[in-house]
């Protein structure tokens, strides 16, 4: 009886154990997004102003925010109410500031777009074809000849 | 002296404007008579950079001999500063360093008229465009950042230089970002000049591509040595923030080397034109941008100047004017839609110059992934902009500044750089024109399975050390990191073994002086080898901040702090004070699993001439494995005991030492080949067909 019920409490320990490394996990991650709020320009877990009036009590309520709101994006938007919208370093993904996240992306698409209309326009285009006896400039042929040479073995 | 630093600052922009001005006249006539006029003008420009020398010099003489008469060196200088800081005070201030900045233009003009005889003409044209740059930045060192303002009365003692900046690193830091910085006007010059003068041929590319290598080497180290200076000053324990400031350092950077690989798709096949024209102006234009960024207080940076007009001859001025009933709109175009304009016109004028000479035959080839790097390292260069722009953006439509920090670009821009290390793993294996899947498989196949084997090792040894790494995203990325690496690493390793073989047989030699004759035969092509590998040795050390530690106890005489393999004993603190600043300082003994190491003495800072503003000193056990990096944060003034923050920060030293070997690469590219290998084109025959005949090699002989 003993065996099993040791077999059964460990596998509840180790999700105990995973939940208070989360918590911690999430704590840190958040913190990181958070920026201590006295001026320093530090974020708020790497705020090393002794004396800071600030960040002590925002670490607390970060832990308290950890502990209660589910939401990592809750506990962002509760910072950003009550210690201002530059308190987060991050911007959120509601509204005008998703804008921030949505622009990078758009601007590789809008490239790998830009890409691939390159690619078929060179894949169409015919390459210019000289006359078997033209005579090629020289001037041309030498600093073709020069980037052969520091690019090739 | 000011006077005379004044008077000089004025002549030289008397100067420059005659050889900008004179200059567009001797390019218009084309005669004997435009021959000589393009001479004075080129010789007035050499003549600017004399007289903005004796400027510069004459502000640090102010400097060096206490003369607070002049308001600049009152604002950034004392009696008690030490001389090599008074030094610094010339580029440590708005003013100033918009006076260095037109000095070193001035210094590249007068290197660039100096050798006018590599190409007369094209020199004539880009020693215009250069002046007419020169013209812009002295009207603003002349009229709005003036260096040289007399107070009503002389001041005592000054206020003192940034303590941030009182540090040996920030006297080369800011010189080198700056070479990096201007020296991208000498490719944008001649980009410009090429495009204005319908240049025949590739001898722009041939003669911009070493300045912008140089440029970007300045670049790059100063990059470096501000993450250096961020790591050993401002006390956080990292070296790269993405704050704003850093980050337009990194704009011109990435569209650099983006132009950097695209040259070579022009050099050997004529093709992409357009798009290094519009890099190397993109390159010079984000280097103005990150300048404007860094002098305007646009943006909230640690790095920034203060708040001032400046941003407006940069960017423009744009608004309403009147009363709400009767108003008028204004606009005064900034610096940066003037070149936009210029670049813009002659571009719609010239455009049919640019057009290419050859096509794309496949998609698997080292045209396309060329095409790749620059979507991908443009891609970088538009998110970090996003993100480093976005908070003016908010200002603007929400009336706020948001912040935008670490974590966005982290999310951005790691998944983008592992992309591009995934590309400099492959592209050097894909061959001109067209490769086969097979022959590319046969190249890739050993340095794949190394890369995997490397990967399973780290998963069993993280595993038995207890690091979950697939809870943590920073810690998979890391892993992908050391996995992509390993396979950059074996690629170029493959290629120097692969191009040695075919050498040792023909100079009946041993492997290791094959490859030495191989690499001296063509520099450029295994310079940028080296360089690939220095900047894979930064990504493994950058990779290294996944498995950061740090730890903050209050310590007193006797007291532990454990962190990782180490164990700090407080043994004394200490008070010093001289006329400079007054310290705090920590003796802390270091064992590593129990044995002692080191001894470390972390300090603490207030400086008198700065209103009494804190600076961390931290001290460091610094190896290749891992720094042990210690910091006294103050005293806690309910118990009087000093704070000790300590951080275990892994393979912080791969990253200073990948920058070492990337400038060493660099260095490489740079020198000529001693050897050349002649090249047969037969002559009947088309430009095209005879460069992609030769350009003909099996996948994995590379470039």
């Amino acid at each position: 009886m003993k065996r099993l019920l040791r077999i059964l409490l460990l596998p509840c320990a180790l999700v105990l154990l995973m939940g208070a490394d989360n918590q911690e996990a999430r704590f840190q991650n958040l913190g990181g997004k958070i920026m201590c709020t006295c001026s320093c320009d530090q974020m708020l877990l790497k705020c090393n102003h002794v004396g800071c009036p600030n960040s002590d009590r925002m670490r607390k309520e970060l832990h308290a925010a950890v502990q209660n709101i589910s939401s990592d994006d809750e506990v962002l938007n509760w910072f950003r109410k009550n210690w201002g919208v530059t308190a987060v370093v991050e911007p959120s993904r509601h509204g005008f500031e998703l804008l921030a996240w949505i622009l990078p992306v758009a601007g590789l698409g809008l490239g790998l777009l830009l890409v691939i209309f390159i690619v078929r326009s060179w894949k169409l285009r015919t390459a210019p074809v000289a006359q078997a006896d033209a005579v090629l400039d020289p001037h041309l042929e030498s600093l073709r000849a020069r980037a052969q040479r520091e690019t090739e073995i | 002296m000011p006077l005379l630093g004044s008077f000089c600052l004025t002549f030289a922009l008397a100067l420059a404007a005659y050889s900008f001005v004179v200059g567009i006249i001797a390019a218009v006539r084309k005669d004997a008579v435009g021959f000589r006029l393009a001479e004075t003008a080129r010789r007035a420009g050499m003549a600017s950079f004399i007289a903005i020398l004796f400027s510069a010099g004459a502000l640090v003489y102010a400097a060096m001999t206490n003369d607070f008469s002049v308001a600049y060196v009152k604002e950034h200088s004392n009696r008690a500063l030490p001389a090599a800081y008074k030094f610094a005070a010339l580029w440590s201030g708005q003013e100033g360093s918009v006076l260095f900045w037109c000095l070193l233009l001035s210094a590249y003009g007068f290197v660039l008229r100096l050798r006018h005889k590599v190409d007369q003409r094209l020199t004539a044209m880009a020693s215009v465009i250069l002046a007419g740059i020169q013209v812009f930045f002295l009207i603003l060192v002349n009229f709005e950042a003036r260096p040289f303002g007399i107070l009503p009365a002389a001041a005592a003692d000054g206020n003192g230089l940034n303590p941030l900046l009182q540090y040996p690193e920030m006297v080369i830091h800011p010189p080198l970002l700056y070479l990096g910085y201007v020296g991208l006007a000498v490719p944008f010059a001649f980009g410009l000049a090429a495009l204005i003068m319908r240049y025949p041929g590739e001898m722009w590319i041939q003669i911009t591509r070493r300045w912008t290598m140089v440029a970007w080497l300045f670049l790059s180290i100063g990059v470096a040595l501000g993450g250096h200076w961020a790591y050993n000053v401002l006390g956080w324990g990292g070296y790269w923030g993405w704050d704003p400031v850093e980050n337009a350092s990194l704009l011109p950077w990435l569209s650099t080397t983006a132009f950097l690989h695209s040259v070579m798709m022009q050099e050997k096949r004529g093709m992409m034109k357009v798009w290094n024209a519009w890099l190397v102006f993109l390159g010079f234009m984000l280097s103005i941008l990150g300048t404007m960024l860094t002098r305007s207080g646009m943006v909230n940076s640690v790095h920034a100047f203060a708040q001032s007009n400046i941003g407006r001859w940069f960017a423009g001025d744009y608004g309403w004017t009147g009363t709400p009933w009767h108003s008028l709109p204004y606009a005064y175009p900034g610096f940066l839609e003037v070149i936009f304009g210029v670049c813009l016109w002659f571009y719609i004028k010239n455009k049919d110059h640019l057009k290419s000479e050859n096509k794309l035959e496949s998609l698997v080839s080292r045209e396309s992934s060329f095409l790749f790097n620059n979507l991908v390292l443009l891609g970088a260069c538009f998110a970090v902009l996003c993100g480093t722009l976005f908070p003016i953006l908010s200002e603007w439509v929400r009336g706020y500044k948001i912040t935008v920090g670490a974590p966005f670009f982290n999310t951005i821009m790691v998944p983008i750089g592992l992309f591009l290390v995934f590309l400099t793993a492959v592209g050097p294996l894909l061959a001109w024109r067209s490769t086969s899947f097979g022959s590319v498989w046969r190249a890739f196949a050993i340095p794949a399975l190394i890369s995997l084997a490397v990967e399973v090792i780290l998963i069993v040894v993280w595993t038995r050390n207890g690091i979950k790494f697939w809870r943590d995203i920073s810690q998979i990325y890391a892993l992908l990191a050391f996995c992509l690496s390993t396979l950059v690493i074996t690629t170029i390793a493959s290629e120097f073994i692969r191009g040695g073989r075919v050498l040792k047989k023909k100079l009946n030699t041993n492997l290791v002086f094959a490859m030495y004759h191989l690499t001296r035969r063509n520099m450029r092509r295994y310079g940028g080898y080296v360089v690939h590998f220095g900047i894979v040795v930064l990504i493994i050390g950058v990779a290294g901040l996944a498995f950061n530690q740090e730890q903050e106890q209050e310590m007193a005489v006797g007291d532990k702090l454990q962190i990782g393999h180490y164990t700090l004993v407080g043994q004394e603190y200490t008070q010093d004070d001289n006329a400079n600043y007054g310290s705090d300082a920590a003796l802390l003994d270091v064992y590593k699993n129990g044995k002692f190491i080191t001894r470390l003495n972390p300090e603490r800072r207030v400086y008198k001439a700065n209103g009494g503003q804190p600076n961390t000193i931290p001290a460091k056990w610094s190896t290749l494995r891992e720094d042990l990096y210690v910091i006294y944060a103050g005293l806690n003034p309910d118990t009087g005991h000093p704070i000790i923050k300590a951080f275990v920060n892994p393979l912080v030293n791969w990253v200073w030492i990948g920058v070492l070997i990337v400038a060493f690469g660099t260095g490489m590219a740079l020198v000529p080949n001693t050897a050349q290998i002649s090249v047969k084109v037969p002559q009947a025959v088309t430009v095209a067909a005879a460069i992609e005949k030769q350009s003909m090699q099996p996948a994995g002989v590379g470039k």
